[in-house]
């Protein structure tokens, strides 16, 4: 066979079979969509194809009472949580990176730690605080304010991108007579970009999607909730409207998928540049 | 010691020693009942009920309740669970509520025995209500945990049989079973399989099947869960060894447990349109008062008749009898509206049109005597029939327990076992499950 | 032009001698300036609730009353009459053994497979990536009904083919793959990586190995493989890390497939069916927030720091290389 047929039925193959995997993943996903457009009592039978089409779905799932609130909430978290998480962690990652100081090795356990430290090991002392004495739960407080002190996850991928930076960069904005904090911004934050949008995009993921941390800190105020929480309100004491539940899934997951979407170029570069590959 | 070992040192004591001085500080949110409740308030009130016709309803009775009451507003907040509840209460503050209704009966033990609820006693006193005149006994049983009566009825449950009468016309059954082994044999005739599975089924038997459940079973046999001392009687009760075996009789005669098992993952959604026995998957299901509603909304069609679940042979004379149990209210520890919020549930309790009211536009039964009695409860054949069982001297309720309902996990455990034969030998089950339910009671202390 | 200094004239000093010590402090307190959120949040985020933990396992505490020392009893009570607490930590190990390798396979095999692609790459990968974009409780849901054993299209699809139709979520046998199927849904994120890894191999290392005669799979093995390998410790380390958090697919699906209605009066049944998908964050959320029972709760809780902590330091000497600080 000749090379060139041999590399046409390679190209075949190898489309096909993505094609098949594409298909399978994307499955679930037609499931959801075919369900949120049927009625409620169809959403449950073999019968898969919508009949009649409910596209009023999901305008009525937009105006579920509390639907915009979840909507402005999980915005709120996701936003104020990545930009928080971005200011507090890239500082940390620096000194961690840069700076030669006693217990240096210690504080990079501490990091790494931190990063396997489920989240449930610690929930009932925060929860805790948070409820009895600071009064603040039902609310995004106990969500956001944890943010602000740095993500340890973030911390270790930005630092494992700075270990890559030469030192030239560095002692060659010194030598101008820049201090530490000058050249973290003006030459190396610029290098970093990518790396940023990277832990950025990963940040943003993570609390758009939270369920846990909503579910302990929010759940008893609905004003308070977000869409991973508030997805499952329209099961009721009595009543599931499924149909309801999957069009605020295809709502949920729209922005996310678009942002991954028109940023994909610039996460997989971060994700490179972290390092992470070797 | 060298100056850094010292300053290591008291780093690492202060390090532990504050965290532990700041846990052992654990706040308390406490309320307070010297409110007056004739002044101008507004009290939050947390219920479970969420379908648009059931929260109309509450809202009806709590605009009378306003009217008669001009000065307490209540804001009513609905779908609201037990975990929702748990936390609001343990954290107090201003968003807690005041009046709190949940549908699980079962977290009354630990409602009372923490003190999230508070004794209603001392309130029902000075308000010249006696309980004991007022509610039934088993609603009486499951509302109060060792003379703390943290929380009162709010409307009841309860339960029997739902049969098809053209299913039963076409096999020549012409009234409902009494017994258990007139009910077994029904249960074969009405059971047509197909292939490997069944195009009809008298009654599915096993545990998952939504209201079949373990307790629900029990009460026909009317057994004790604790004996004096609160110890688990899971070992000695005849009724509950009796009752398991019964079941396991049923599975083994309509077709295995899984067949069964394979059968009931066709089911629909319990309280949706789909249910098994509105589209006639089952031929008899037990099941709540609440049942009759959704029928005549999503299965006008369907012919039934509901009767008392049967009773075993050996206690025939009891016919009648069923499973209680019911929506409970309760005022927080943590409200500082305790008078106010009492004027409310007072109303909500045993105000006889206000409970009438009530019952009938959400198809629960009336949870006071005089409700019961009322003539302008809802005269439905169908629903009658529950009030009867409601209002029936044998009908029995599960006791409340401090550690909410894991004693009723552990028999059901146990019951899923045994059905499927994963646990061969019910006595020694019995006997795991009666030492586990005395642990855990004993661990919730 | 020369300069010269006279042995006479003064030696300029600097009113401020820039010491080494002044130096170390001006050092010390830059690091500190840097580090201090990060402290900080350790302090109030890590160590405190640790010990608060700790102390807590030693009490009986419902949240309401203050609570009361008991010594070792919840400790007793978890490790020998809690019946839940085996399962859940069987489970855990199971997931660690099974999940995480699959879903590294699954992920290289799909990045392999799209870095061959070159028209419409980037929809290919967002294709594979979105399912890890979707909210937990939905995906959950969406694969319920997909195997719902009776009445779900799978195994429709099975039954037509002749084959066997798993109880999927209903069987015992089955759940925990069941649950692995889903987590390889959402296997995107390690596809992303895995990409980003094979698109850094040097291209002359795979010319050089064609040249020396090696087959596909003989350069895979001997220039992509030991490419990957940090790829690969980081995924195993990540994937353990998820794993020990494995809170709400498992409890969803548990709770949908039995049909149990929140609030509704019935009774919770942790880690349906038949406790094969229990997982210890369950139990914590279990015994804290639905059973009053934070003292029992907390020493789950700190089993799973252990159980934590022991794969955290047995991964970091394996990928040592990796994690260097140098």
């Amino acid at each position: 066979m000749s090379p060139q047929v041999k590399a046409r039925l390679e190209w075949v193959a190898v489309h096909s079979f993505a094609v098949a995997c594409a298909l399978l993943f994307v499955l679930p996903f037609v499931f959801v969509a075919l369900t949120a457009l049927m009625t409620d009592e169809q959403s449950l039978t073999t019968d898969y194809w919508p009949n009649p089409f409910q596209w009023h779905n999901l305008a009525d799932t937009w105006h579920t009472p509390g639907f915009s609130i979840w909507w402005r909430n999980t915005l709120v978290y996701a936003v104020a949580g990545t930009a928080l998480t971005l200011i507090s962690s890239i500082p940390v990652a620096y000194a961690l990176a840069r700076f030669r100081f006693r217990g240096r090795n210690l504080a990079m356990m501490m990091v790494i730690a931190t990063m396997m430290l489920p989240p449930q090991v610690v929930i009932i002392p925060m929860y805790l605080v948070w409820a009895k004495q600071l009064h603040l739960s039902g609310t995004l407080w106990p969500l956001i304010v944890p943010l602000a002190f740095g993500d340890a996850y973030s911390i270790f991928l930005l630092r494992q991108f700075l270990l890559t930076v030469p030192r030239e960069y560095v002692e060659a904005a010194k030598v101008d007579g820049a201090g530490e904090l000058q050249v973290l911004f003006r030459v190396v934050l610029p290098m970093m970009r990518p790396a940023i949008a990277a832990v950025g995009l990963f940040q943003f993921f993570y609390c758009w999607n939270d369920y846990f941390g909503p579910q302990i800190y929010t759940s008893e105020n609905p004003g308070a909730w977000t869409l991973s929480y508030g997805l499952q309100t329209f099961k009721s004491a009595h009543h599931t409207n499924w149909n309801l539940t999957m069009a605020a899934t295809l709502i949920a997951m729209a922005p996310v998928v678009v942002v991954f979407f028109l940023a994909q170029r610039a996460f997989i570069e971060g994700v490179t540049m972290t390092g992470v590959k070797g | 010691m060298k100056r850094t070992t010292r300053r290591r040192l008291v780093a690492v004591t202060a390090a532990l020693a504050l965290p532990l001085a700041i846990s052992a500080c654990t706040g308390t949110s406490k309320g307070g009942n010297s409110d007056n409740p004739d002044a101008d308030v507004t009290i939050l009130f947390w219920h479970g009920w969420s379908a648009d016709s059931e929260v109309a309803a509450i809202q009806q009775t709590i605009d009378a309740f306003e009217k008669d009451n001009p000065n307490i507003h209540v804001k009513a907040v609905g779908n609201i669970t037990d975990d929702k509840i748990n936390q609001a209460l343990r954290a107090g503050g201003s968003s807690a509520p005041d009046v709190v209704s949940s549908f699980t009966t079962n977290n009354v033990g630990q409602f009372c025995s923490s003190g999230a609820f508070v004794d209603l006693n001392p309130f029902m006193a000075k308000s010249g209500i006696d309980p004991s005149t007022t509610f039934t006994g088993p609603q009486l049983e499951y509302t109060q945990y060792q003379g703390n009566q943290c929380t009162l009825p709010l409307l009841g449950d309860a339960y029997g049989l739902y049969y098809n009468k053209d299913m039963f016309a076409a096999a020549g059954i012409s009234e409902p079973p009494k017994t258990l082994s007139e009910f077994e044999a029904d249960a074969v005739k009405l059971t047509k399989t197909s292939g490997d599975t069944y195009s009809q089924l008298g009654f599915m038997p096993n545990y998952h099947g939504y209201e079949s459940t373990t307790e629900h079973y029990a009460a026909q046999w009317s057994p004790t869960y604790f004996d004096a001392d609160g110890k688990s009687t899971a070992a000695t009760d005849p009724g509950l060894k009796a009752m398991f075996d019964w079941q396991k009789g049923m599975v083994d005669k309509l077709g295995g447990f899984d067949k069964l098992e394979k059968y009931r993952s066709t089911f629909g959604d319990e309280f949706g349109a789909k249910n098994p026995f509105m589209t006639g998957q089952v031929a008899m299901a037990i099941d709540g008062e609440w049942r009759g509603g959704m029928i005549d909304a999503d299965a006008p069609d369907l012919n039934y008749g509901v009767a008392p679940f049967p009773v075993p042979d050996d206690q025939a004379d009891q016919y009648g009898k069923g499973y209680i149990t019911g929506t409970i209210v309760g005022i927080a520890s943590t409200s500082e509206k305790q008078n106010a919020a009492w004027r409310f549930v007072q109303y909500l309790t045993t105000n006889t049109k206000a409970v009438v009211d009530f019952a009938n536009a959400i198809h629960n039964v009336p949870s006071t005597i005089d409700a019961l009695a009322s003539p302008d409860v809802s005269q439905d054949p169908n629903f009658k029939a529950f009030l009867d069982i409601a209002a029936n001297p044998n009908s029995n309720t599960t006791p409340a327990s401090p550690n909410g309902g894991a004693y009723l996990v552990t028999l059901q455990d146990l019951g899923y076992d045994y059905e499927s034969g994963k646990q061969p030998d019910l006595q020694a089950g019995l006997q795991e499950a009666a030492s586990q339910i005395d642990t855990d009671i004993d661990q919730s202390k | 032009m020369t300069t010269t200094t006279t042995a006479a004239a003064p030696r300029r000093t600097d009113p401020r001698p820039v010491t080494a010590r002044t130096r170390r402090r001006r050092e010390a307190l830059r690091n500190l300036a840097f580090l201090s959120p990060w402290l900080l949040g350790t302090g109030l985020f890590f160590i405190y609730p640790l010990v608060s933990t700790l102390y807590f396992s030693f009490t009986h505490y419902d949240g309401f009353s203050p609570p009361t020392f008991v010594g070792l009893d919840n400790w007793k009570f978890v490790f020998r009459d809690y019946p839940f607490f085996w399962p859940a930590l069987r489970n855990t190990l199971w997931f660690v053994l099974v999940m995480v390798t699959l879903r590294i396979v699954f992920g290289l095999a799909v990045g392999v497979l799209v870095v061959r692609l070159k028209r419409g790459a980037g929809l290919f990968r967002t294709i594979f990536y979105a399912p890890f974009l979707a909210p937990p409780v939905a995906g959950t849901l969406a694969f319920v009904f997909l195997l719902n054993p009776g009445t779900g299209p799978v195994n429709t699809i099975l039954g037509k083919l002749g084959l066997p139709e798993p109880g999927w979520f209903n069987d015992p046998a089955w759940s925990k793959p069941a649950l692995t199927l889903l987590a390889l849904w959402g296997v995107g994120d390690l596809m992303v990586i895995f990409m980003a890894a094979l698109l850094d191999v040097p291209k002359e290392q795979y010319e050089a190995a064609e040249l020396d005669g090696a087959g596909a799979v003989r350069r895979f093995r001997h220039v992509t493989l030991p490419h990957l390998r940090p790829v690969v410790v980081f995924s195993v380390i990540t994937g353990v890390i998820a794993t020990m958090q494995y809170y709400t697919q498992p409890i969803v699906a548990g709770e949908v497939a039995s049909g149990h209605i929140q609030g509704s009066g019935q009774q919770f049944e942790p880690g349906y069916p038949e406790r094969s998908t229990l997982t210890l964050p369950q139990l914590v959320y279990n015994l804290g927030f639905q059973r009053f029972d934070i003292g029992a709760a907390c020493v789950i809780a700190m089993v799973l720091f252990v159980l934590s902590m022991t794969f955290a330091a047995i991964l970091m000497r394996r990928g040592s290389g990796f994690l260097e600080v140098d």
